[in-house]
C-alpha cells in the first residue's frame, strides 16, 4: 500500500481521517467487500447504504438513471436489513481500519430508534440518519427530513439510543430552511450533519413511448447539476451550527470539494461522482486537493475551511 | 456508447425454440463480445442481457424466457419500442486458438465472440451443452465452426455434460485460451479443467445487477469487492482468484444472500 500524504488528514469528531473525502450513502455500500475497496481506493471514511429493520428488494428498474448533467435514482430504499447490515460491518471491521459510517432509515420515528439500536450493536464510527430520501413518498410519506418537528424528534430518539456512538442527520435541501433543521439537529444532539441528498425530484421522459423512464416515475437528482446547490446548503448550515458538517452533492473535482470546504464542510461526500470518475476519484481528488494546499502554502484543510464566510 | 435511456423499435424476433427467442435493434453504438445492455420493457422493468451479435449497427439479443420478466419479452412483437443503455461492461480479449464453452443461453455471448473471431481468422473450438435440443441455441450457424454439442437427455449432439466432452478435446488439443459463459456449477468445472492444464481463461458471470454503472453496488463481488458490471462480467483467472463467493448462492435484490438453512 502507498503511503498516504497527512497534509490532507482531518479531523472528523473523534477521528482522524485520512482523507476529507467520505463515500456516500447508497453508492458501493451494500457490502463489506464494496466498502473496503472503496476505502482502498482513497476514501477518508465509507457510509453504508441506508438500512431499515427488514430487507427491501427496491423498485424494479430502471432505478438509476443517467440524464445530462447528473443522474435520477429511484432505487427505493433496497437494502439487506439491519441483521444483515451488522453483519457486514462486522466482517468490514475485520479486514480494514477505515472508519465506517453506517446509514438507517426507518417509517417512524420509534423504527428509526429501533433501527439505530440494532445498528449499534457493531459499534460503526457513526450513525447517519437518512431522514431525506426523495423516493418512497408513496410509502412513507414526504420525507420527515422536510419537517423541521420530525426531524427533531428523530434525532432525540436515536441519540437516546445509540449512547455514545456519534450521529449524523443527513439532511435535504428541499426544505423551508436547512440551516434552521441543521440548527434544531444540533440542539438535539447531533453530532454532525450531512448535507445534501438528492434533489427535486427529477423526471425523464422518453419520446418513443412517451412515459417517464423510471419505474418510480421519478427519483432524486445528484451528481454535477445540484452542486451549487449543495454548496449554497453547506454555507447556511455552517452559518447556524458549530457541529462539523459532511458536504455532499456533485462533488467530482477537487476544485468541487475545496468549495464545499471554503463553505464550511469539514468533510465531503462523493457517490455520483464515481460514475463520472470511476473509483479512481478518490485519488484523483485527494490528489488535487493536496496541491492546491501546497501551491497556496497551507499546512492543513484547517486553515481554509468555512473561510468563503469571513 | 450510451448509458442514458434510448428507446429502439424491434426490427425482428427470431423464435429458436419456445421461450427461446432474439430480438434484433438497429443502434449506433460499438461493442465487443462479452459486453452486455440493459434492457428496458416500458411498464415492467429492466434486466442485463448479453450481447449476442452487432454487425452493421444491427444489435441481436437471445433470451430464454424463466420469469416474470423474461416471459413478458416473449411477448414483444416488431415495431415495439424497448429501452436499451449501454454496452456495458469489459468483454472477452481476442485470442487466437481458443476453447469456447457455452451451457445453455450463456452460449448468446460466445456467439457474438465465434462470429467476431472467424471476422479475424481465429482458430477455435466451439463447445455447447444444453439440457435438451430445444435449448441448443444457434446450432445451424455453429456447425460451419469446429462445432461440438452435448445434450443431458441426449436428444441432440453428444448425451452427456458439457464439461465432459470438454475433458475429452482438452485431453486431445491444447489451448492459448479458454472461454466460457454458463451455469455457475458448469464455470467451477471448466475452470478447475483449465487450472489443471495451465490453460487461461476469460469467463462470463453473472450476478444481480441493477444499474450496469458501477453506483448501486449491487453486483459487488465479495473478496476483491470488484463491481461485476463494469470490471467484469467477462473475469480472468487473476480476478477470479479474488473473489470469495464463486459458487455461493447470489445476493438478491435486497443484498442478501440466501443462507444455508
Ligand atoms: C451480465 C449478464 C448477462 C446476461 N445475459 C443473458 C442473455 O444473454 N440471455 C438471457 O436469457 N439471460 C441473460 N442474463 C440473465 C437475465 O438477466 C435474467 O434471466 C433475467 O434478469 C431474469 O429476469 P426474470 O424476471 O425473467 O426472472 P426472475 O424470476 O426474476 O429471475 C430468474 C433468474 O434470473 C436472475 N435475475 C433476475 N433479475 C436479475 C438481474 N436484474 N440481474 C441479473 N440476474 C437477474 C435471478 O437471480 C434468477 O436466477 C444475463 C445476466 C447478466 C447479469
Ligand atoms: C444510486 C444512489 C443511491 C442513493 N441512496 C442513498 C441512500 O440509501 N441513503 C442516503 O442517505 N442517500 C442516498 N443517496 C444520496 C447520496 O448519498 C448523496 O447524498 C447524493 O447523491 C448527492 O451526492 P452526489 O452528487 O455525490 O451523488 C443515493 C444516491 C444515489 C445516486
Amino acid at each position: 500500500m502507498t503511503e498516504r500524504q497527512t497534509d490532507i488528514e482531518i479531523e472528523f469528531l473523534h477521528m482522524r481521517l485520512c482523507s476529507p473525502l467520505v463515500l456516500a450513502s447508497g453508492v458501493l455500500g451494500l457490502s463489506s467487500s464494496s466498502l473496503k475497496r472503496v476505502a482502498d481506493a482513497g476514501a477518508g471514511a465509507v457510509t453504508t447504504k441506508s438500512c431499515g429493520l427488514e430487507p427491501r428488494a427496491g423498485y424494479v428498474g430502471p432505478s438509476i438513471i443517467p440524464v445530462s448533467h447528473g443522474m435520477l435514482n429511484a432505487v427505493g430504499l433496497s437494502n439487506p436489513g439491519v441483521k444483515e447490515m451488522v453483519r457486514e460491518v462486522a466482517d468490514y471491521r475485520a479486514r480494514c481500519r477505515t472508519p465506517i459510517f453506517v446509514s438507517i432509515f426507518g417509517g417512524t420515528v420509534e423504527e428509526f430508534g429501533d433501527v439505530a439500536e440494532a445498528v449499534a450493536q457493531a459499534e460503526p464510527d457513526l450513525i447517519e440518519l437518512n431522514v431525506s430520501c426523495p423516493n418512497v413518498y408513496s410509502e412513507f410519506g414526504s420525507p420527515f427530513g422536510a419537517d423541521i418537528d420530525a426531524t427533531a424528534a428523530i434525532t432525540r430518539r436515536v441519540k437516546q439510543r445509540v449512547g455514545a456512538i456519534p450521529i449524523s442527520v443527513k439532511l435535504t435541501a428541499n426544505c423551508l430552511s436547512i440551516g434552521q433543521t441543521a440548527k434544531v439537529c444540533e440542539q438535539e444532539g447531533a453530532d454532525a450533519l450531512t448535507a445534501i441528498n438528492t434533489i427535486g425530484p427529477g423526471m425523464l421522459i422518453d419520446l418513443n413511448v412517451r412515459k417517464p423512464v423510471l419505474s418510480n416515475l421519478c427519483g432524486g437528482l445528484s451528481g454535477p447539476a445540484i452542486l451549487p446547490v449543495a454548496v449554497r446548503a453547506v454555507w447556511e448550515i455552517s452559518r447556524e451550527v458549530s457541529i462539523p458538517i459532511i458536504g455532499t452533492g456533485g462533488v467530482t473535482t477537487a476544485e468541487d470539494a475545496l468549495q464545499m470546504i471554503l463553505a464550511g464542510a469539514t468533510a465531503v461526500g462523493i457517490g455520483s461522482g464515481i460514475y463520472y470518475q470511476g473509483l479512481e476519484i478518490f485519488d484523483k481528488v485527494n490528489e488535487g486537493v493536496q496541491r492546491f494546499l501546497q501551491e497556496k502554502g497551507l499546512g492543513s484543510l484547517d486553515e481554509i475551511r468555512g473561510t468563503a464566510h469571513e | 456508447m450510451s448509458e442514458k435511456m434510448s428507446t429502439y423499435p424491434i426490427r425482428r424476433v427470431i423464435e429458436h425454440s419456445p421461450g427461446l427467442k432474439s430480438f434484433y435493434f438497429y443502434q449506433d453504438f460499438d461493442a465487443v463480445p462479452g459486453q452486455f445492455i440493459e434492457l428496458w420493457i416500458p411498464g415492467v422493468d429492466e434486466k442485463p442481457f448479453s450481447i449476442s451479435d452487432l454487425s452493421d449497427g444491427l444489435l441481436e439479443i437471445s433470451v430464454k424466457a424463466v420469469g416474470p420478466f423474461t416471459e413478458r419479452i416473449m411477448s414483444c412483437d416488431l415495431g415495439d419500442y424497448l429501452g436499451v443503455r449501454g454496452p456495458f461492461g469489459r468483454g472477452f480479449k481476442i485470442v487466437d486458438n481458443a476453447l469456447l464453452v457455452g451451457g445453455g443461453i450463456g452460449a448468446a455471448p460466445l456467439r457474438f465472440l465465434a462470429r467476431v473471431l472467424a471476422r479475424e481468422e481465429k482458430e477455435f473450438v466451439f463447445l455447447v451443452g444444453a439440457k435438451s435440443k430445444e435449448d441448443v441455441i444457434f446450432s445451424r450457424e455453429l456447425s460451419k465452426y469446429r462445432f461440438y454439442c452435448t445434450t443431458e437427455d441426449g436428444s441432440f449432439g453428444r448425451p452427456g455434460l458439457v464439461t465432459e466432452e470438454m475433458e475429452r478435446i482438452m485431453a486431445k488439443d491444447s489451448f492459448a485460451c479458454i472461454y466460457a459463459s454458463g451455469p455457475e456449477a458448469m464455470l467451477i468445472r471448466v475452470m478447475e479443467m483449465a487450472e489443471a492444464r495451465s490453460v487461461p481463461f476469460q469467463i462470463s458471470f453473472e450476478r444481480y445487477m441493477k444499474c450496469g454503472i458501477g453506483l448501486c453496488g449491487q453486483c459487488c463481488m465479495d473478496g476483491s469487492g470488484i463491481r461485476l458490471c463494469v470490471d467484469g462480467p467477462v473475469l480472468t483467472q487473476d480476478a477470479v482468484r479474488g473473489i470469495t463467493e464463486i459458487g455461493l448462492p447470489h445476493r438478491d435484490a435486497t443484498g442478501c444472500r440466501p443462507r444455508p438453512t
